[in-house]
Parts: C-alpha cells; structure tokens; sequence
C-alpha cells in the first residue's frame, strides 16, 4: 500500500501540437485513500488510470508509488490491480482460473492459491461458482469475479474503471456499499473512475473532477458539492441540477444586493462581505433546487414567474419556474398545487447561494 | 444543462466554458515515446518474406518486360519500351481484353441471377442448411479438375452432356467447345457451376442482415412480400452484391485453371482471355519480355480493381451495413 | 429481439405459382449441382470403351446405358501402382501443409501486430498485402518462374512451398487481422496487469482465436492443393502435385477417360470433407474477410 502521486501529466493521442487529452495533472491519492475521478466521456478520467496503470504511455510529467517513479515500468511491475468496465475476464478459462490467474503469475504455491482463491470468492459470495465459465455468468457475476481476480493478492493500487457501469440500477446501489466497505477492510489505496456523481459522491473520501483535460476541482464529496469551484463543477455536480442566473452586483446602503433583470435579490451578511470585496461586478448566482422555494403568494424579495415544467420525483416534486428567459428549479412538497402556466413567485435564499464570475465561471463566493 | 441561463449578453456563454480552460502552455520535456519494437519484431518475417516473394518478381516482371529476354546463358538486351509499344499493335492481345471482359460479364450475370434467386428461396427454406452444404460441393473442387471433367462432359464422342444438348437440338452436332461461336459459352457455363454456390452464401449472408424492423415497418405500410424484396431486402444485400461481383471478376483475372484444361484458348482463339494470351506468350513461346508487358498491364488494372474493392472494404457506412446484426 | 416470425397473409397467384415454382428449381438445382460430380465418380470406375458409350442423339431411353457397366477400382490401382500418384499425393500433402503452416504462423504474428498496433502509412502497407494476394496468377508465375530457376528452386517441394505461400501469406496476413481486431483488447490489458508480460498476454488470447485460425489453416491448404498454374510451372518435374499430375494424363490421342475422372475424384475427395469442416468460415475466407456469416 502506498501513496501515489501525479505530477505534471500531460497525455497527448498523436501529435504533442494537438489538444492534450489530460492537461498538466497534479494528484495526489494519500496511501488508503479511495479516490474518484469525476466527469463526462472524453474528460481524460480514463486516460488517466490507464497511465497510472501503466497500460498508456505518460507524455509528459511523472507518476509516482511511493516515491518511486513508475513512469517506465511495465503494467506487471507496478503491483496493481485493475477491473475493467466490460470485466475483461478470460472467456475460455473458469471462474477459479479466473481468479487465481495473478496469483499463478506471481508463482504462489498451488495450496495457497486454492486458499486464497476460497477466501475472495467467499468474501465476493461467489463460491459456488467457481467451474462456470464466465459466459454462463450474470453480468453482476462477472463483475464479482473481475473484483475477485483484484482483490485475490494484496496490490499496492487499485484501479477501479467504471466497473458497475453496465449493472441495473438495483445492483449498482448494492454494489456501490459492497465495493465501499471491501475497500476500507483491505485498506488499499483506491483509485475510481466514474461517470455517474452518485457513484464518486457517495464511495470516495475524495472526488476529482475533470472536463476537457484539465482537473477542475479535488476535494472531498461534500466541498465539491458545497463549494464548487467553478460554474462547471457546479451544474455537473448536483442532481436535479443547480439553476445558474446572471446578475450584476449593486451597492445598495452599506451593503450589496444582486440585481436579476430589474429584481432585487437579497444576500446575507457573510455572502455580501465577499461580493463587496470582489472587483467582478457581472456574476452568475447560483441556487441548488432544496434552496429554492415557490409559493402562490407573493412575499417579500420574491420574484414573479409562471410554473414552466412539474415533474414528480416520488416524495417531492421538482418545479420549474420561467422568469423571463431563466429557468429555477426547485423542490418543492407533494402538494405543490401550481399547474403548468400559473403565475407564481420564487424565493431565493439568501445564505445558501454560489457566486461565480460571468466572464470565468471561477467562484467567488 | 443550463442553456436557457445563457444570457443575451454572452451568447457564447456555454456551461462548457464556465469551467478552467486548458492554457496553452505545453509541457518542458516529453517523456520518451514507449517502444513498438514488440509488434515491430511479430511483424518483420513474414513482411520480408512477402516483400522476398512479391517484390522482387514485380521487379523482375518491369525488369523483363524492358528487355528482350534470352533464355540461354546470353545476357538479356535492353529494349526500352518496346515491348508495350508491340502491344498496340498486336490484336490478340486487345482481342484478350475484350474476351476477358466478355467472358467476365457473362459469368457475373448468370451467377447473380441464379446466385440471388437460389439465396432468396434458402434463406425461406426448412431445408437451407442440408441444401446450402450439398450446393457448395463444386466450390472445393480444383479448377483444373473442374475443367477436366467438363471436358469430358463436352466430350463430342462420350460427353453425356454433349449427348444431352445434341437431343435438345441444340449445337447441330459439333462440341460446344469444338467452335468458336459456342466454345466461349462452354466455358462460362463452367464457371457458373463452380462459383454460383459463392455468390448464395454471400447473399445468404446479406439477407441475414436484413433489418427485420425495416421489413415489419414495410409490411406494416401495407406492401406483398415480392414488393418486400425490393424495397427493403434488395438494397440491403447491394454491398454483399457489390462485393461478390468485384470479387469474381478479380478472380476472373486470376485463375485460368479451368479454361487451360478445357480449351487451351481455342478453337481460333475464341476463349484466349487475356490472362490465357500471357500464358501462352510466356509458357509457350517463352517471350517473356513481351510476357513481363501483358502481365504489367495486367497487373495495373487489377490493382486499380483492387483500390475500389478496397474503397468499399472499408467505407464506415458499408461496414455497419454488414455488421448490423452481428 | 424481434421475433424472426414471418406470416404471409398474401396470398396472390403469383406467389402461389412461386411456391410451386420453388421446389422444382431447388430440384433442377440440385441436379445440376451434383451431376456432374456423380458423373465423375462413376466414369471413375469404367474400364471398357464400350462403358463410354453414350446414346444416339434423342435417345432417351438410351440413359440407362450409362449405368450398364461392371464396376473396377482399377484405374485407382494404376495410378498408384504405376502412374506414381503416391509421390504426387505425398507431393501435395507437403507442399499444401507446409504452405499452409508457413503462412498461418507468420501470418498470425504479422495480423496480431497489424490489429493492435497503429502507425503512419499503416493503411498503404495493407493495402499492399492485399493487393499482392489479388495479382493474377500468370503474371506472378512469369517472374516468379525466372527466380527460381536462377535460385534451383524449380521443381522442388521447398520452391513450391514458397510459390504456394505467396497467395497464402497476404491471405492469412489479412484475414487473421480481422479475426484478431474482434477479440476485446481489455482481456490482454487485464492479463498484464495480472502480472503478465506484453508477449504472455499475446499468449492468453491464443486459445480464443485457435479455432478460427485452425479453419483458417484448412483454408491455406485447400487453396494449395488446388492450384493448378504453380504446381505445374514451378512444380514441374521433382514437385508434381495431384491437379498438376490429372491435367497431364490428357493425352492427344486415346484418352483415357476413366483414369483422368478416378484422379480427378482423388484430387478432389480430401478436399469437400475439409472444406465442409469449415463451413462457418467459408464465406469469410473466399471473400477476403468482407462478408461474415
């Protein structure tokens, strides 16, 4: 077990004069860490663990285990482990050869194969298959035996590439607690590509988050979601999604407000002490939709609107206001009586609020 | 995403450049590209044995084909291009072309036709997997033993399928390989035999693929199932098609087996294709300077069939045509 | 998966005269499909000219003549005995399988690297691989002939094995590139990380392509057993292989028909179990790998 540390990363697909798919990366994953990496398709996760893995060759920049650089060690010699998002796993040998192939590799003595394949075929509760082949396997079976053949000797780094992304949802919530708790009983250094935010949110003491190459945000779960730092990270993060709405900061007494197409949006006291700092004066405000409220009647700050979309997400409704040409969402109680076309105002909270600048979607507050 | 919070004021305003921007700052220094040597090595016997025996004989045949080519211990004579410039005036040798070309068209017509007939009633047939095994029979059988025993088929004296067309009336006594009005047809009836079974596999192969949604939508739209046929099945299968004509035709060019057994070219020259004329130049009055120009122009032309066939190998919308059921 | 149902609800004349249309053209068919080869095989065990004798024109009773004979094997036993058809089946044997086992060895490494490798001017390089299987054969041979002869290679089973394998490498070269394009490159990459070397993990996908480039190998040797124009240009004399052997039993005068249809049926009776023990890979193999079943 041990740290890994990325530094300066560049990978280039052809020529280093085109786009890099991953942009000068730095990471650091603190040994017995299970970190996530965070985006879209096309975003650089994957190039990422496969340079980490030692299946891609690194551009530029180095990564480290332990200090030791790896840059130009083969897969073999980097002691990992890996499951990979179509499982991989040998069509024409068995699921105990499956499993014991690694251990085989190493030259582990045939007693202790045995013992060891029984003990992660156990813990993965896959014992009982162990003279099928693999496609006489479920597609959650596969899955297992791919994390068995991981897990069966003790790596330095485990490298986790969309593997429950091809599982129905019922089995991919059970696997994401399974994986989670198999993690922090081995305590191995973890490294977790996803696309899907439930899947890094909920696993990873620590999500990375890339678009185009370039890390956007590297942080724990809840600052991520809390304290995006950017406007991307954001409306990626968060689902129903956060509602973004541009305003310009106005002096008004002592203090600031947010004006929004003639509307004047209240901030609390500590919002306002940093967006009077601030030098940017066109801002993107944003609102996650358990901040948001509307109601029939107007009340004070509220803003006027006419109900745009309703959609019942099981115990509580996501409603969706038009205010000129911007959308809020909010989640709003079963009861929400406001058909589509009511009129209708929103109310914005004044603490629980991100601020980022219009021109660089970097936060400010 | 949140395109509707684009305002009027930033149209370029996406939620994708709201994020940190790659800088244009490349990195220092570039890690040493990782090694290819391992396929490098996989690769390198059999290019150079390829390289050994396809390269070289394409030399020499430009080599041969400049030259008047001596075949005792006296060194060969440079010509220039006088050997392809013999060739625009010889007759034969653009007779050649045309029979080749004759024979070729013949040969594809009736193979599509029956081909593509015999692969429409297989492929609704109880019977397709029994029937398609016994079909493909000829296919195995060598060229040359193809020819020889339709040479004795045709025989004039002991052909049972001479004695056959002759109780037709058809042929008025003489072999069909005996004059030069039939002798070409004999020849192409013998390619027909051999590679129509080709062309049911290859069709077979295409109506398998056949979007089933595409012809329950075109039953559903109210057409018969002949009108089917053409509608959906026909261009569906047309680069299978496409593909089995290319591919007969270069094979049209390649062997010579059957016809060497059958008619050696004649009678007067009637069934001398192009690649026949070459064997006889070169294997018969061992010219082989002018033998190395025919098969020079030979060869150009193939590769120019061989492009398109290539073109078509590896068009993107063709290959999801024929892999979309796979 | 939609179901592969069809019900005809149509029921106009012309696909009712195309449903009793069907089976006599299967039927005609298959006549003449088989016919001749039965033609073949029994011309084979004719010995007496008069077994030859066809029917006057119009005659169609006169068939049954074709049937009136006393069957021999000994046009069998002469071509053995006394034509040496041994050395040309042993000939055949040789030149066919090693060809075929030159060109599926090298072949396989060269397709495995051409799958899992890209670099510039890869596609020239294929093309040229391909392009090398399509030449005409006659105008390979001219040059083909003039280097082996220059090289003692004429005549040989060496000098044909090399001629064979100029149609058999491109052939597997290309095809096996296809067949290994289609094995998921995740299986070796787990292999490596498994604790394999980059060769090993080429080794683990070994046992998933062996049946296809076994059936690619029994392809490699039907196309060599088959060929008439190498075999009988450069394998004339020390090389002579079964069709280069059939063709020279047509004499100019007096041929013997059922000694040419009995080495006709040996050239060819190895070769249809062969080819039908490959079925699934046929159309693959004739059609360069285009067109898959």
């Amino acid at each position: 077990m041990v740290d890994v540390k990325i530094e300066n990363v560049y990978k280039y697909y052809g020529s280093i004069d085109g786009v890099a798919a991953v942009h000068d990366l730095n990471m650091d994953i603190k040994n017995g860490e299970f970190v996530a990496i965070l985006g879209p398709s096309g975003c650089g996760k994957s190039s990422t663990m496969r340079m980490i893995s030692g299946l891609e060759h690194i551009s530029a920049g180095t990564i480290s285990f332990g200090g030791n650089i790896v840059n130009n060690l083969a897969p073999k010699d980097r002691d990992i482990a890996m499951v990979f998002e179509n499982y991989a796993l040998y069509p024409h040998k068995t699921v105990f050869d499956n499993v014991a192939n690694p251990l085989k590799l190493a030259k582990v003595s045939s007693p202790e194969i045995t013992e060891r394949v029984k003990r992660a075929t156990q813990l993965l509760e896959i014992d009982h298959l162990l003279d099928r082949r693999p496609q006489e396997l479920s597609g959650g079976q596969k899955q297992r035996v791919a994390i068995g053949r991981a897990i069966v000797r003790q790596p330095q780094v485990f490298l986790f590439d969309e593997p429950i992304a091809h599982l129905d949802a019922k089995l991919r919530a059970r696997m994401r607690s399974e994986l989670k708790r198999l993690q922090v009983d081995l305590g191995v250094t973890s490294l977790y590509v996803t696309h899907d935010q439930l899947e890094a949110l909920s696993m990873a003491d620590r999500v990375a988050v890339m678009h185009e190459g370039i890390l956007q945000q590297y942080d724990t779960p809840q600052a991520i979601y809390e304290k995006p730092a950017n406007a991307w990270v954001a409306t990626f993060v968060g689902e129903p999604q956060m509602s973004l709405i541009e305003c310009v900061i106005r002096q008004k007494g002592s203090g600031v407000v947010l004006d929004f197409e003639g509307h004047e949006i209240a901030v609390g006291a500590k919002v306002g002490k940093v967006l009077a700092a601030s030098k940017e004066r066109e801002v993107l405000a944003g609102f996650r939709p358990n901040h948001v409220a509307i109601n029939t009647r107007k009340t004070a700050g509220s803003i006027p609107g006419i109900i745009y979309a309703r959609q019942l997400l099981g115990g509580e409704i996501l409603a969706e206001a038009q205010v000129n040409n911007t959308m809020i969402r909010a989640r709003v109680n079963t009861d929400f009586s406001l058909q589509l076309g009511d009129k209708c105002s929103v109310s914005l909270s004044k603490e629980d609020l991100n601020v980022f600048s219009a021109d660089t979607g970097v936060a400010i507050y | 995403m949140s395109g509707e919070n684009v305002s009027k004021r930033h149209p370029i305003f996406t939620a994708d450049a709201w994020g940190f921007r790659a800088s244009e700052q490349m990195p220092e220094t570039i890690n040493r590209s990782p090694s290819k040597l391992f396929y490098v090595y996989l690769m390198a016997p059999a290019i150079a044995l390829l390289a050994a025996i396809t390269i070289y004989p394409f030399l020499w045949l430009i080599y041969m084909s400049l030259h008047k080519v001596k075949l005792g211990p006296v060194d060969d004579k440079w010509v220039g291009l006088k050997n392809y410039a013999k060739l625009l005036s010889d007759a034969k040798y653009f007779e050649g072309w045309v029979l080749l070309g004759k024979y070729s068209s013949m040969c594809l017509t009736f193979e599509i036709i029956i081909g593509v007939t015999l692969a429409v009633i297989l492929n609704n047939s109880r019977f397709e997997k029994p029937l398609v095994t016994l079909f493909l029979m000829p296919m195995m059988v060598s060229p040359v033993v193809a020819g020889l025993l339709w040479f004795y088929l045709y025989n004039g004296t002991f052909g049972w399928y001479h004695w056959l067309f002759e109780s037709l009336g058809l042929l008025g006594g003489a072999s069909i390989l005996g004059r030069p009005e039939t002798a070409l047809y004999g020849i192409v009836i013998v390619d027909v035999w051999q590679w129509t079974p080709l062309i049911t596999l290859i069709t077979l192969a295409g109506l398998k693929r056949v979007p089933q949604d595409q012809l329950e939508a075109s039953m559903v739209d109210g057409s018969s199932p002949i009108r089917n046929f053409f509608s959906v099945s026909l261009p569906n299968i047309f680069p299978f098609l496409l593909i089995a004509i290319l591919l007969r035709f270069m094979d049209n060019f390649r062997f010579i087996d059957a016809i060497l057994a059958l008619t050696g070219g004649g009678p007067a020259d009637s069934t001398k294709l192009l690649p026949v004329y070459l064997f006889d130049v070169s294997f018969k009055f061992f010219k082989l300077g002018r033998g190395g120009a025919i098969a020079f122009s030979l060869l150009v032309v193939t590769i120019i069939l061989g492009l398109i066939l290539v073109r078509i190998f590896e068009d993107p919308a063709r290959k999801q045509a024929m892999s979309a059921q796979d | 998966m939609a179901s592969r149902e069809i019900i005809r609800y149509d029921n106009s004349p012309l696909l009712r005269l195309a449903k009793i249309l069907t089976p006599i053209f299967l039927a005609v068919y298959l006549v003449w499909t088989l016919l001749p080869l039965f033609i073949m095989v029994m011309a084979s065990m004719k010995d007496l000219l008069d077994a030859f004798d066809t029917p006057d024109a119009g005659d169609w009773g006169g068939v049954a003549m074709f049937f009136d004979f006393t069957p021999t094997l000994k046009h069998y036993y002469v071509l053995f005995a006394e034509n040496n058809f041994g050395v040309y089946l042993f000939n055949s044997l040789v030149a066919s399988l090693g060809s075929a086992l030159v060109a599926v060895t090298l072949g396989s490494m060269a397709a495995y690297s051409l799958a899992r490798m890209e670099f510039r001017g890869k596609k020239d390089l294929l093309f040229w691989i391909i392009s090398t299987r399509m030449a005409p054969m006659v105008a390979v041979t001219v040059p083909l002939y003039a280097i082996f002869r220059s090289l003692d290679l004429v005549g040989t089973l060496p000098g044909l094995i090399l001629a064979f394998t100029t149609f058999n490498l491109p052939f597997a070269i290309w095809i096996l590139k296809g067949f290994f394009e289609n094995v998921p490159y995740a299986i070796e990459e787990a292999a490596q990380v498994d604790g394999c070397t980059r060769f090993q993990a080429f080794l683990t996908i070994v046992p998933l392509v062996a049946p296809g480039v076994g059936a690619f190998l029994v392809l490699c040797i039907l196309f060599a057993w088959n060929d008439f124009l190498f075999a009988t240009i450069i394998g004339s004399g020390g090389a002579k292989t079964l069709p280069a052997a059939t063709k020279e039993l047509v004499q100019p005068q007096n041929i013997d028909w059922g000694k040419i249809m009995a080495a006709g049926v040996i050239t060819t009776a190895p070769m249809i179990p062969l080819g039908l023990l490959v079925r699934k890979y046929l159309v693959a193999g004739l059609t360069m790998g285009a067109v898959r079943e």
